[in-house]
């Protein structure tokens, strides 16, 4: 379980995630990437107190993945919950990062845990488990990064308590560059607006933005005693593009920033 | 003689002027896809494009070298308007090739803090200090730039006005001082770290030019290289101007003999080119010449009797003024049309070999690949169903098969294909097949290979005639099936009008939405960028396009572009995204390489592009 993870609300998010969670009600949680979501969620596990069981879905993410399986052991053969089980009999929170991400028919095994049944059936071994109270479903996925055949269900995300993250408004992000990385504030301002106008070429001349995560890995680079030229062009502008031209403008833009 | 006594007096005169290194040289072509992502990232306006700017005069009070006959100056200044940031073809002024791109870089970052140039001097100095005070990082580099142009421009400053030119070095110096002493702030140099006043323009706004393009037939276009004309929209529209409406007999005038070859100058429909490149201004006319088989004009509707079936009175659609920043409700009356006329048709001869080509393909193709556990045969062992079938036999109803195998699966999708129509698809490609032509083609091909998916397919076509009529062909529907019918209508095709396409995407969503699918994919083939001949045009156009893409998407339609406009690159990534368009270079590969663009958008793989 995370302790003390640090996260500053953007807007009403806690509190909603909080009513949420006394009337356990599952929530998704949308944004870019690195904005924070995992974050979040750990943040709200420490100040709920409850565990956390984190899934990072993929491409062959299938039921049997979250829902457990049988294994050979010594003995013969035995079955092994897997994480959603384990946090459905237990209580806790349990994260499906990118979710969809995961095959379509996953998503269907958290039907019956996300409306007033709170229950999970399990075919294997033919049991239907009664959530824990502490139990609580949380799905997060980018709604900017999809293709076309990957999407959540109607009626998958209508089961759903919506949450909105973006990156953090400018004192917000200095705060937490700051926070994260230790660095002065002055720098930290400056990252953050160089974070601002590269966002700008979003779908323009970049896939993805800079993500406030981005930020602070430079934050850290520049602390350690990286140079900041350097940092930035290492830290923000390689893993944004390969493109020889937008690298170009992207450099450009780290040299006026930065001195 | 007399040429010879030209060119003396041509090098006299032009020596006080600085000559430029070629060598170390930038051109705006190289650096402009760079160019164009920084100045948007440091906030520029997205539908502002890089743009070439041209030689333009700038009024100023000239020195005894620049009073001689022969020079009134033009320089290559830069300037902005709402549609793009208008910057030297080429920089070449300083020794350094560093620094002639740095200026480029300067000039993008300039404009960013300054939308509207009003005074040359003011402006700029503001604009200079914000964006030094912002960006730190610049502070080297424009002091570098600084010195060298003092360094280039020294002699030609201080030749006018030496006390001047000292003030303009202080200024330009320490920008965020702003004139602190009198100074003739009225008498504009030209500086090239600066941005001027877009030049006055002359066109009358209100008056709608009825004409439709040029018939493009009666020739092909000449394109100059790489030189932008500036142009002067003549108000020649009252039949009575140029006419000597007084006596000829109080008419002064000095006759001269001048042998001068006509000949050649006379033969207009040649050498208008030739005289293009000479010209700085270009005076646009309204009227044309006789030459009507050379022009073709579009002066009205068709009359109802050869028009499509108009079915229902109309959908008021609301279109994005990006003026005042809100939409205007129901502004656009589009109309769907069927061609009632349209012959049921075959496919054509020269389609069928490619039709059964991409049939084959589309038949075998596995549109969305995935992993089926419990197969009888299969790439890899389903460790699960054995263990699943060992612990508990009587349960598992499929006890023999062990295996994994990829295959396809079953997918709701539905695609709609919507094609510009408008008049510029006319336009002649290589050979003698024309763009519409290759779009029909396309048409057929693509609706002859997803015949054989199970992907729901819809085509439409659009043109435009201003607000009141946006043209909505029903090509094909989702409810009927592709049959003689469906082709009669694609073969039906032909271009007119314009191009409103903000209006026809928002009314493909509204049809794709109708449409129970879990994917919805909006596809627009298109020649060019959005336009019409009201205020439909340039930035207004495109913002209104942008903002029904936006719309789209979050209708959790997927909307895609297919152009085969070489210049698309400048602007669909602004309408589309990076990875929302594709551009088709070779348009007669457009019939091909449609069905092969669907493949990959659609498969399972993410990283389509």
């Amino acid at each position: 379980m995370a302790t003390g993870t640090y996260y500053l609300p953007q807007g009403h998010e806690v509190d909603i995630f909080m009513r949420a969670a006394s009337k356990r009600l599952p929530v998704l949680i949308k944004g870019p990437t690195g904005c924070g979501k995992t974050r979040f969620v750990h943040h709200m596990a420490d100040t709920l107190g409850r565990s956390i069981h984190t899934v990072a879905c993929h491409d062959d993410l299938t039921a049997t993945d979250l829902v457990g399986r049988h294994l050979i052991g010594a003995g013969g053969t035995y079955w092994q919950d897997g994480p959603l089980t384990r946090a459905v009999r237990e209580g806790g929170i349990c994260y499906l990062d990118e979710v969809v991400e995961a095959r379509k028919d996953t998503t269907v095994v958290l039907h019956p845990l996300s409306d007033y049944r709170r229950v999970l059936p399990i075919e294997r071994t033919g049991e239907l488990i009664e959530a824990h109270e502490d139990f609580m479903l949380v799905i997060s996925y980018n709604p900017g990064y999809q293709n076309i055949m990957k999407g959540l269900k109607a009626s998958t995300r209508q089961r759903f308590i919506g949450l909105n993250l973006d990156y953090p408004d400018e004192p917000n992000e200095v705060a937490i560059v700051c926070q994260e990385s230790g660095i002065d504030r002055e720098i930290a301002e400056r990252l953050v607006k160089l974070g601002n106008d590269l966002r700008r070429l979003k779908d323009l001349a970049l896939e993805e933005s800079a993500s406030t995560r981005l930020l602070v890995y430079t934050a850290m680079m520049i602390r350690d005693g990286l140079g900041e030229r350097q940092a930035c062009l290492s830290c923000l502008a390689e893993p944004l593009t390969d493109d020889t031209e937008t690298l170009v403008a992207i450099r450009r833009l780290i040299e006026a920033h930065f001195e | 003689m007399e040429e010879f006594v030209g060119r003396l007096w041509h090098r006299f005169v032009t020596r006080a002027t600085p000559c430029g290194y070629e060598a170390a040289g930038v051109e705006l072509d190289e650096v402009k896809p760079a160019l164009s992502a920084y100045h948007r990232a440091l906030g520029g306006a997205s539908a502002q494009q890089i743009m070439t700017a041209w030689h333009r005069p700038i009024e100023r009070k000239r020195g005894r070298a620049k009073r001689l006959p022969g020079l009134r100056r033009k320089h290559m200044l830069s300037w902005q308007d709402e549609q793009g940031l208008y910057l030297p073809p080429k920089i070449a002024y300083y020794p350094e090739k560093e620094l002639n791109e740095s200026l480029y870089f300067w000039l993008a970052a300039l404009s960013t803090q300054v939308m509207v140039v009003e005074h040359w001097l003011i402006d700029n100095l503001k604009a200079s200090a914000t964006l030094l005070q912002r960006y730190p990082g610049l502070r080297n580099p424009y002091q570098e730039l600084v010195t060298a142009t003092i360094d280039m421009a020294a002699s030609q400053i201080h030749l006018s006005d030496r006390d001047r030119g000292t003030g303009l070095i202080e200024l330009l110096s320490r920008p965020e001082y702003g004139p602190d002493r009198p100074f003739d702030i009225n008498q504009p140099v030209a500086i090239p770290l600066w941005l001027y006043p877009a030049p006055r323009r002359e066109v009358c706004a209100e008056v709608i030019d009825d004409l439709a393009q040029q018939d493009a037939t009666s020739g092909k276009l000449i394109r100059l290289p790489n030189v932008r004309r500036q142009a002067f929209r003549v108000d020649d529209r009252r039949k009575t101007d140029g006419l000597l409406v007084f006596k000829m007999d109080s008419l002064f005038s000095r006759a001269e003999q001048v042998n001068v070859d006509r000949l050649q100058d006379d033969t207009m429909d040649d050498d208008c080119h030739s005289a293009a490149h000479d010209l700085d201004i270009i005076s646009l006319s309204r009227q044309r010449r006789a030459g009507g088989s050379n022009v073709r004009f579009d002066l009205d509707l068709p009359s109802p009797q050869y028009d499509d079936l108009p079915v229902g009175d109309g959908i008021k659609l609301r279109e994005w003024d990006y003026k005042k920043q809100r939409f205007r409700p129901a502004y656009c009356l589009l109309q769907p049309m069927v061609e009632d006329r349209a012959e049921p048709s075959a496919l054509p001869s020269h389609l069928r070999e490619p039709a059964r080509h991409l049939i084959r393909q589309f038949s075998s193709l596995d549109l969305n690949k995935t992993s089926k556990n419990r197969q009888p045969q299969g790439e890899e062992i389903d460790l699960d169903h054995w263990l699943a079938t060992t612990t508990d036999p009587e349960q598992s109803p499929d006890p023999d098969r062990y295996y994994k195998s990829r295959g396809a699966r079953a997918r709701n999708l539905a695609c709609l294909l919507l094609a510009d129509l408008s008049l510029s698809t006319d336009t002649p490609l290589d050979g003698d097949q024309r763009i519409i032509d290759v779009i029909r083609d396309a048409l057929l091909l693509f609706a002859e290979a997803l015949n054989r998916t199970r992907d729901r397919l819809a085509i439409y076509g659009f043109s435009s005639v201003r607000n009141k009529q946006v043209r909505y062909h029903v090509l094909k529907n989702f409810a009927e099936p592709h049959t003689d019918q469906t082709r009669g209508r694609i073969m039906a095709i032909r271009p007119g009008f314009y191009t409103r396409l903000g209006a026809a995407i928002r009314q493909s969503c509204d049809v794709l939405k109708l449409q129970s699918a879990e994917q919805r994919l909006l596809l627009i083939v298109s020649d060019g960028k959005p336009n019409d001949i009201d205020h439909y045009e340039g930035r207004y156009g495109i913002e209104d396009t942008r903002h029904a893409v936006v719309e789209a998407k979050q209708r959790g339609i997927v909307p895609f572009c297919i152009t085969v406009d070489t210049d698309g690159n400048s602007y669909l990534p602004y309408l589309f995204g990076n990875n929302g368009y594709a551009l088709v270079q070779d348009a007669t590969r457009l019939p091909s390489l449609l069905p092969q663009l669907y493949i990959r958008l659609t498969s399972a793989n993410r990283h389509f592009q």
